[in-house]
Formats: structure tokens, sequence, C-alpha cells
């Protein structure tokens, strides 16, 4: 896999955060652009329902990324609902032997420039162990 | 950021990812392949049930009077829209040179798979497009062009683009 230009990394991110409603704009950080320059992929999480079948999906897609040496985290918003189905993805996350990616909550009531760079700030600390990199990353 | 998702939220566009069908079939070490060798009945099977995860959610947009437009990979064996790579005597050791396969007009397989799971639900069909990645030689510029055109044949179709989220 030499000259692989793969970025590694992988943020799931609600629906909310990528097609975040109006009124909601001036609160929320532009997560597309906070995980673009943090050299993140994106898994889009659907809107709340019944999405029990795209949700499967999705976590095979997130196993298939964390068994092989992707970076995943989780971006949500701090309220009643993060709008990543935290409950029912983690159940599936659990049954492909997957465990829960780092997850971190974006507080709209703080503003969007501090909660921009707060995020960044979480992007730019975690990614796997050293070993693990050398393992995949070639 | 990516030009697709500039051009697409410049033009207020939401966006509905839509799942890999390779990453989730073959793993995210695949080898390259192209079409002939991703026409198959189990990978075809698995599209489609993609294609059943993905759809309520495009038909519920379109049966909100949204416009919704789709846009692919051009070149890919699976989600090449105008276009997609071909080579029917690929096969056996990956060890045929990088640019041995050649473009042809068509939809790739998960594409097609998606479109007719949208058919099956009497919905019509997408306007749809594809950002030119995988055909080779990558023209970014001339890609760009190519889907602002698309995008400015799109205004004024059917439906009305939803300015707000208001249902989340």
């Amino acid at each position: 896999m030499s000259g692989d230009a793969r970025g590694w990394r992988i943020a799931l991110v609600p629906d909310r955060l990528i097609n975040p409603a109006r009124r909601a704009r001036a609160t929320l950080p532009d997560v597309l652009r906070v995980l673009d320059a943090s050299g993140y992929g994106v898994l889009q999480l659907p809107r709340s329902g019944k999405q029990n079948l795209l949700l499967a999906v999705i976590a095979d897609q997130i196993a298939e990324y964390s068994h092989h040496g992707y970076a995943v985290v989780a971006v949500g918003v701090r309220g009643a609902s993060d709008g990543l189905h935290w409950r029912r993805l983690s159940a599936l996350l659990r049954q492909r032997r997957v465990a829960r990616p780092p997850r971190h909550l974006i507080r709209a009531q703080r503003g969007a420039a501090a909660e921009g760079q707060r995020l960044a700030d979480f992007l730019a600390r975690y990614d796997l162990p050293v070993e693990e990199q050398r393992r995949w990353r070639v | 950021m990516s030009p697709v998702v500039e051009a697409l939220r410049r033009r207020g566009y939401e966006l509905q990812q839509l799942p890999c069908p390779e990453l989730a079939f073959a793993g995210v070490r695949r080898w390259w392949a192209v079409y002939e060798q991703y026409d198959t009945p189990a990978y075809r099977a698995h599209c489609r049930q993609l294609a059943q995860a993905i759809a309520p959610l495009i038909e519920q947009h379109l049966r909100h009077g949204d416009e919704v437009i789709l846009i692919g990979l051009d070149g890919s064996p699976s989600t090449g829209v105008r276009f997609t790579s071909s080579k029917p005597d690929w096969g056996g050791r990956p060890n045929r040179p990088e640019d041995d396969w050649e473009i042809v007009p068509r939809r790739g397989v998960w594409i097609e798979e998606l479109e007719a799971e949208l058919s099956r639900r009497g919905l019509p069909a997408l306007p749809a497009t594809g950002w030119a990645l995988d055909m080779g030689r990558f023209d970014e510029a001339g890609s760009r062009a190519d889907l602002e055109q698309f995008l400015d044949s799109c205004d004024g179709a059917p439906g009305s683009r939803r300015e707000d989220s208001s249902s989340q």
C-alpha cells in the first residue's frame, strides 16, 4: 500500500451537525470545516427515528475502520440527544467486538468559535497508539 | 474542504452521505477492481441491502417535496454515475498495470442497485452526476466546472430545496 493517501482518521458525525438548522448555525461550529482542517473523514449518522438497518451498516463500516488502524472518534451535541444514536450504536459495536470510540460533545451555549477550537484540540490530541499506527499505516 | 461539499453547501443543499459498498463488502484493504469483478450476485445482494437502508431517507425527502440529486464517483466500479471502469478479463493475482482498465459510459454496480431500489419504491429517477476522481487522470478544474454546470441545470427542477432542518 505504498503511496497510500488515506487520512486514517474518521469522525462519526450526526446529521444535525452536518446539516444544522438555520437557527442553530450561529451557536454551532462548522464541524465539517474543523474536521477537514484536522485531517478527519466523516461518517454521517442519520437523524433520529427508526434507522436500525442503516445503523447496522454504519456499525459495519466503523468495525472495518477500527480493525485496520483508523482512529475513530464521535462528535455529538450535548443535550437530551447527542445525535449519535449512542445507545443503539454502542450495542451494535459491542456485537462486532469494537470498543466505543472516544466521544466529544459540542456545547452549543458556549459559542461557535470556542467550541470549534475545543473540537480541534480534541481531534489533535487523539490518535491510536504508535505501535498500531506503525502496524497499519505503511 | 472537498470542492463537492463546498459547491453543494454554497447552493443550500443538505448533505446525505451514502454508505461505501466496497468498504463494507471487501474492507479497507481491498485491491482495486473493475465493474466486472463486482458484478456478482453476492455483491449485488449486498448493494441491495445498503440501498434498502438508505432509500427511506431519500424517499422521505422526495415525499416532502425536496429537490434531491445524486452525486457519485465517476470511474468507480461501484459508485460511477456517468462512467465506470471496465476490463472483462481482469481476475486472479492483482499484477496488472494500474492504468490497464477502460472507462466506459455506464453506472457502477452500487448506483444501479440504488436506482433500482428507488424505482421499486415508485420514486422518480434522481438527477445524477459523478465527481470524476476515479477516472485515471483527475482534472480538478474541469470537474469543478462540470459540477457547477450540472448544479445550474438542477436549479428550478421540481421540488424545493429545504432551507431549514426543523425536523431534527
